[in-house]
């Protein structure tokens, strides 16, 4: 899913670049307000857990897909800071020659933005409705692993409709690109699974939707007042 | 506390992965084909692939296992050295301090 240079049009490419540069602004100053110092040392291992994971493609015939982690991350770490990691990886594997330098703002977009808020917003509403019918580690792990897999379709879904600006690709790529990562996305949902398991186990603190978590406060997302009236006061 | 956790947890994590990473490339378990983005845009659609472009920063050392490895290894690191710092930067500036 790392889109190399040359592909996307110059001006989606500076769009998606301005809009991954306000996230991560904002998922900045979010982990500043509530970061814990006690999980600095993990957030380290995280990112390398994602760099490994996304060196190594499982068999698709006639494809490959790897980990992306990005539900993962937002259920581990909260949407900021996950973005954060992603953003971290992606830009050491833009060194690398693993998607491009000048659509790393695409690259963000889609694993980044789409695919940590996705996955944790799936991962959260699941893990509300369930933890009332199983304990809360089965309910984080059925959870991630759900949204994993519908994180990953959605974002290739987002950059199947970024692709339609390119000469050639049309609607019936577009659910191809979807229907392909529906199979990656099963692998996703795997690996997440796995992975999560053993932080279940071996660290719970580490998982912000557990109890007690260390990283439970740099998850919250701020209350954004819905009502109008301070506007129609104004008018 | 910093010093025993990196100690007893990230140190062995990351000799763990590594470790890990190295005996899937060199049994070539991981595949070779192309990503499903990939094979899409080039294959399916037909799109050419783009040439001449920036191909990283190991492009040097040409391809191979062992290159994958190695070049592997130190992107592991290097991703814990810059999450550790980035993270730790931000975590100098927590209103209240640390533990």
């Amino acid at each position: 899913m790392h889109v190399p240079d040359g592909i996307l049009p110059l001006w989606l490419q500076a769009l998606m670049f301005g809009i991954s540069i306000l996230f991560l602004g904002i998922s900045v100053k979010m982990v500043n307000r509530k970061f814990d110092e006690r999980v600095v040392p993990y957030m380290g291992v995280l990112a390398a857990v994602i760099f490994a994971a996304q060196l190594i493609n499982f068999p698709i015939p006639p494809t490959s897909g790897h980990l992306v982690g990005a539900t993962l991350l937002g259920v581990m770490l909260g949407p900021w800071a996950g973005m954060l990691v992603i953003a971290l990886v992606l830009f050491v594997q833009a060194l690398y020659g693993d998607g491009g330098l000048l659509t790393f703002g695409i690259n963000f977009f889609n694993m980044g933005i789409v695919g940590v808020f996705v996955g944790w917003s799936f991962a959260l509403l699941l893990f509300k409705g369930l933890k009332r019918l199983i304990n809360d580690k089965k309910a984080v792990v059925f959870a991630t692993a759900v949204a994993a897999f519908l994180s990953t379709v959605i974002a290739a879904f987002v950059l199947g409709l970024e692709l339609l600006t390119v000469d050639g690709f049309g609607i019936e790529a577009l659910f191809l690109i979807t229907g392909i990562h529906g199979i990656i996305g099963i692998g996703e949902a795997i690996l997440t699974t796995v992975i999560l398991l053993y932080f279940v186990k071996a660290k719970p603190k580490l998982i912000s939707f557990l109890k007690d978590s260390d990283t439970a406060e740099m998850a919250k997302i701020p209350t954004i007042p819905l009502t109008t009236e301070p506007l129609q006061e104004g008018v | 506390m910093e010093r025993e956790q990196i100690v007893r947890f990230v140190i062995p994590a990351v000799v763990g992965i590594i470790i890990l990473v190295s005996f899937i490339v060199l049994l070539g378990l991981a595949s070779g084909n192309p990503d499903g983005f990939e094979w899409v845009l080039f294959d399916y659609a037909g799109v050419p692939e783009p040439e001449g472009g920036f191909e990283g920063i190991w492009s040097f050392l040409g391809e191979g296992p062992i290159v994958d490895v190695f070049t592997g290894a130190v992107g592991i690191i290097m991703v814990l050295i810059a999450g550790y710092a980035l993270f730790w930067i931000t975590s100098r500036k927590t209103e209240g301090g640390s533990t």
